[in-house]
């Protein structure tokens, strides 16, 4: 079996940068000699602070809909008028704003899965997101992300990979902690050492390279990997990004972030995981009435955001991108149904997952477990059917061919697809050692065993 | 010392029968009663609130440095020119040094100040020492322009760098930042920012050394967290648990004592029978006790409005609360009952000692930090008492390299090394500059928008944009030129006439930047770069040619950029 290197980028990267001297490189990215690689780009897109999923799938019939209106007088998205609800199947509908993605939604792109979320009670933002983000609920400990631990156990990535991942953003997500081959950024323009003496900017970096290539520890790691990433972005971009097919960013930091991704995709480097976050859902007071508001204004960013990257990527031949492209949009957790007194909402549980890809089975899926008396959970949140993990396994084996669940997600051990994407099922391994890969990157010459804290 | 990792490590095993529990209570509308063993999972495995991660095995970690740079370096923001000689004169050896040391600055009215403070002064500051009622006039109700309304933010902003690179109460400084994350609260808020001076002179500066309850108390009734977490709006009509829940999860016991949804008779009880743990309940009483904190939007002060209320009795934590009790003495109850947690001594004892000392540190200082903040509890100066006794503790002269600097201490430690000179006035157009790319580096100061403050773990900050945007702002910083076109960190005129090879060179920048020789392998790349192929002990052409003055800068730069120079 074609066993990923964990030094990939670290290692392969120099050879890599000397040989591109300007030019791509695909034939590294992508060379499939006897077609075991797997292509798939993934790209998370987490929503901090607790998304309020009741307005953004709404309930717009039957009975549901008369406990959603009576929870929220105020906050309820309408079902008539120009602010209404855009119907997905008649039961839910998309908040207004979610205009672009309800055309995705209408073309079969999009997979709406109800009720997600974790099996734990909390309703801390914070512990809700390590344990979504590190794929081990109720341990917050664990030492990686669940998306490193992908890219340790997926066995199906060429042995060398320019760049692997990229976290948008000023600090590296959690899923792909203890990924020593994500590159961490923001801006590419300004990605780079062009600043300082003119003159001896080059034997500035050189000598650098050097100091960090002299020893052993994390920190000389990082640095290294943080001057392979320069070389590669500097090569690569132009300053210049022009979307393709009239796609049109939000002009804000998702907008820019999300054309990161688009042009690391573009450029084959091998990008295989993207992650980037989209903030302020805490709505605890005034969050928009009747589907107008500060509420309306982030979701018509996400959106819009989603809607452009889909477009952008949406070419013909080996542009083709959506093909192997699939997003997946998530928060910590849902809201309350009922709105509080300063027209809004506290904290949660259970919520929608939404699921963008060429390959996606359009539809609403996953169980609704209501919302009437007795159904809540805690008596006063949505209550949770699908475990966030079974979306992401799903993912993770019909697209991205990775079936070591018990790996990425150890513990987890009743996954059954719930039909969000096409792609070939594998049987699940649980098996939690996985083909003797290391959590850290680093050959420590220990067991040999996968290990989930630090060792 | 044992190098130990002090936080639990679930075993698969226990991760596995965790997973049976939940897939067998957690799928339907209602949770089921929790089980022993969950509690046990929970609860008696306490963890900490740290983060243990995985790719932070060294193999081969700095041998600690000398004291003074220990010191200097963890306690401060890094040596100043003559620092070291200073804190080596204190004594005759390390541990002496260090408790002489430790005490001045834990006694800051005992060191004089009077250049920072003039620089302060020379900035042209004007609302670090405004009321609270005169800025919320100066600065909201008299409706000035956004600018105006926003300056005590922008000022404390400046001056929170200026104090770093200049003032000797250097340890008053490090723990003002470690609190303002502790109870961080966003600045930048049209609601903050007018108050920020008061915020962090009165609440986080004022009680850094002072005693937790009655930070914890300022805390609650300041405007700026009364809005950032929503109990201003909080009543008994309509109750907004924001701020009860950070109260309890993030600035009192953390969430290794929290227990989730859960009944609270179902709570072990601890020491005392006070539960071990919170749970929602106790969020859901707490904010019950805290409806009517508000604060008057004409005056800008705290306020308590008996009508809103909720005046029937409560169970915080096991603590009964009758009904209809005077103004503020059910809020007041809760902040006392937190305060006085185990859970709380823990927790706070944990996140100072990860601060002070390193990411592992050995779980004795942790349980030291923790009796001592317990059992001073009322004294007035209980905090400066703990981190005493964390900087006392053998480990601390022991741990190097367990941390890396953040961009705060980067750009402050090269900023004072280098005797950089900044007019930090908000008009300033390179003060601008500094903090426009200080802030690309990802830590802008007090603009972490989450209640939990800024990470503090060193895998937070070892990731490519941090890393790549700190190296571009100490090349900026060796290049920046005042008015008079000289260079704001000058290099050249600082170093001596005698000092003229490669070797010198290197040698006085490199013990001027560190306190400390560097390792081999990273001083032959600093000489081989100045030298440039020549013999490392020719006098070099300093005073007559421009471009190898340009490349003692990015030579200095290039220290800057250096692995020892991240080591904390």
């Amino acid at each position: 079996m074609r066993r990923p290197t964990r030094r990939g980028f670290v290692a392969g990267c120099s050879a890599a940068v000397a040989g591109m001297a300007g030019s791509r490189f695909p034939s590294l990215a992508f060379a499939d000699p006897d077609g075991s690689i797997n292509n798939e780009v993934l790209v998370v897109v987490f929503l901090r602070g607790g998304m309020d999923g009741f307005n953004m799938v709404v309930p717009i019939s039957g009975a549901d809909r008369g406990h959603y209106e009576t929870a929220r007088p105020n906050l309820a998205v309408p079902v008539s008028g120009s602010d209404s609800a855009l119907s997905l199947d008649g039961v839910f509908g998309f908040h207004r704003s979610c205009q672009a993605i309800h055309e995705l939604y209408q073309s079969g792109h999009v997979a709406v899965v109800n009720a997600t979320g974790l099996d734990e009670s909390t309703r801390s933002h914070f512990d809700s997101q390590e344990y979504i983000e590190r794929g081990t609920p109720g341990v917050r400990t664990t030492a990686s992300g669940w998306l490193a631990r992908h890219f340790s156990s997926a066995g199906n990535l060429p042995p060398e990979i320019i760049m692997p991942s990229v976290s948008v953003g000023n600090l590296q997500a959690t899923s792909l902690l203890g990924d020593r081959d994500t590159v961490n950024m923001s801006d590419p323009d300004s990605f780079n050492l062009q600043i300082g003496p003119y003159d001896w900017r080059d034997a500035q970096r050189v000598a650098l390279r050097h100091m960090y290539t002299g020893d052993t520890t994390w920190l000389h790691a990082s640095g290294l990997q943080a001057l392979n990433a320069m070389d590669i972005v500097e090569l690569n971009t132009s300053g210049n990004y022009t979307p393709s097919n009239g796609a049109v960013y939000p002009s804000n930091s998702f907008g820019d972030g999300l054309q990161v991704i688009a042009q690391m995709i573009k450029l084959d480097l091998g990008l295989r995981v993207a992650t980037l976050d989209l903030g302020g859902w805490d709505t605890h007071v005034s969050q928009g009435d009747h589907g107008v508001g500060y509420f309306a204004g982030v979701m018509s960013t996400l959106s819009e955001g989603l809607a452009a990257l889909y477009t952008d990527l949406d070419g013909v031949g080996a542009a083709n991108y959506t093909q192997r492209l699939t997003m997946v949009v998530q928060s910590e957790f849902g809201r309350r149904l009922g709105e509080n007194a300063d027209r809004g909402t506290d904290h949660g549980h259970g919520n929608p997952m939404i699921v963008i890809s060429g390959n996606a089975i359009g539809g609403v899926h996953g169980s609704w477990p209501g919302i009437g008396p007795g159904q809540l959970f805690d008596n006063a949140d949505l209550a949770v059917t699908t475990d966030f993990r079974r979306v992401l396994s799903e993912i993770l084996i019909r697209r991205m061919g990775n079936n070591h669940l018990g790996v990425v997600f150890p513990g987890y051990a009743d996954y059954q697809p719930l039909g969000i994407v096409g792609g070939i099922d594998l049987p699940p391994d649980y098996s939690a050692t996985g083909d003797g890969l290391f959590s850290d990157g680093f050959e420590t010459g220990g067991t040999g065993s996968w290990s989930l804290t630090t060792p | 010392m044992k190098p130990v990792d002090s936080t639990h490590r679930p075993s698969r095993r226990e991760l596995f029968d965790r997973a049976r529990n939940h897939t067998a209570r957690a799928l339907g509308p209602a949770p089921a009663a929790p089980t022993r063993h969950h509690i046990a999972g929970r609860v008696t495995h306490m963890r900490d609130t740290g983060r243990p991660r995985g790719g932070a095995s060294p193999k081969t970690l700095p041998t600690p440095p000398p004291a003074a740079i220990i010191a200097l370096t963890r306690l401060g923001f890094g040596p100043r020119p003559g620092d070291v000689a200073t804190f080596n004169g204190l004594a005759g050896n390390d541990p002496q040094r260090l408790q002489i040391w430790v005490d001045q600055q834990l006694d800051p009215a005992s060191i004089n100040d009077g250049d920072c403070d003039a620089r302060i002064t020379a900035s042209g500051f004007t609302t670090l020492n405004k009321s609270l009622a005169q800025l919320w006039q100066d600065h909201v109700t008299s409706n000035p322009p956004w600018s105006v309304r926003l300056q005590p933010y922008y000022e404390v902003e400046r001056a929170t760098l200026l104090r770093a690179a200049w003032s000797r109460r250097q340890l008053l400084e490090v723990l003002t930042d470690f609190w303002h994350n502790h109870f961080n609260v966003y600045g930048p808020d049209s609601w903050a920012a007018p108050v920020w001076s008061h915020w962090d002179r009165a609440v986080i500066r004022g009680n850094a050394l002072g005693n937790f309850r009655n930070m914890l108390g300022q805390v609650a009734q300041h405007p700026a967290m009364l809005y950032y977490l929503d109990n201003y709006t909080s009543t008994n009509a309509g109750p907004n648990e924001n701020w009860a829940r950070e109260l309890f999860e993030l600035q009192t016991l953390g969430t290794d004592h929290y227990m989730g949804v859960m009944q609270q008779s179902q709570v072990p009880p601890g020491p005392g029978g006070v539960p071990i743990a919170y749970v929602d309940d106790d969020v859901f009483e707490a904010t019950r006790c805290f409806t009517g904190w508000t604060f008057d939007f004409d005056t800008g002060l705290f306020a308590y409005r008996s009508d809103w209320h909720d005046v029937f009795q409560k169970t915080v934590l096991g603590t009964y609360i009758d009904d209809h009790q005077p103004a503020l003495f059910d809020g007041n109850t809760v902040l006392d009952v937190v305060a006085a947690h185990p859970g709380t001594a823990r927790h706070i004892s944990t996140k100072l000692v990860r601060r002070l000392i390193g990411d592992n540190p050995d779980p004795a200082v942790i349980d030291a930090a923790a009796a001592v903040f317990e059992a001073e509890a009322a004294a007035p100066d209980q905090l400066a008492q703990v981190v005493r006794t964390i900087v006392l503790h053998p480990s601390f002269l022991m741990t190097w390299g367990d941390k890396i600097k953040r961009p705060l201490e980067i750009v402050s430690s090269a900023i004072r090394a280098a005797d950089g000179r900044f007019s930090y006035a908000v008009d300033d157009g390179d003060t601008g500059t500094l903090l426009w790319r200080y802030d690309q580096a990802g830590q802008p100061l007090f603009a972490w928008r989450a209640p939990n403050g800024f990470p503090d773990h060193k895998d937070d900050w070892q990731s490519a944009t941090p890393r790549v945007m700190a190296w571009r702002l100490v090349n900026w910083l060796i290049d920046v030129r005042d008015p008079g076109n000289i260079h704001r960190l000058n290099v050249l005129g600082q170093t001596p006439a005698a000092t003229r090879t490669a070797n010198e060179l290197a040698d006085f920048w490199i013990n001027r930047i560190l306190g400390r020789p560097m390792p081999a392998v990273e001083r032959h790349e600093i000489v081989e770069f100045m030298a440039q192929g020549h013999n490392p002990d020719f006098a070099l052409p300093l005073d007559s040619d421009a471009d190898t003055r340009d490349r003692l800068r990015s030579m200095v730069g290039l220290i800057f950029m250096s692995p020892s120079f991240l080591w904390r």
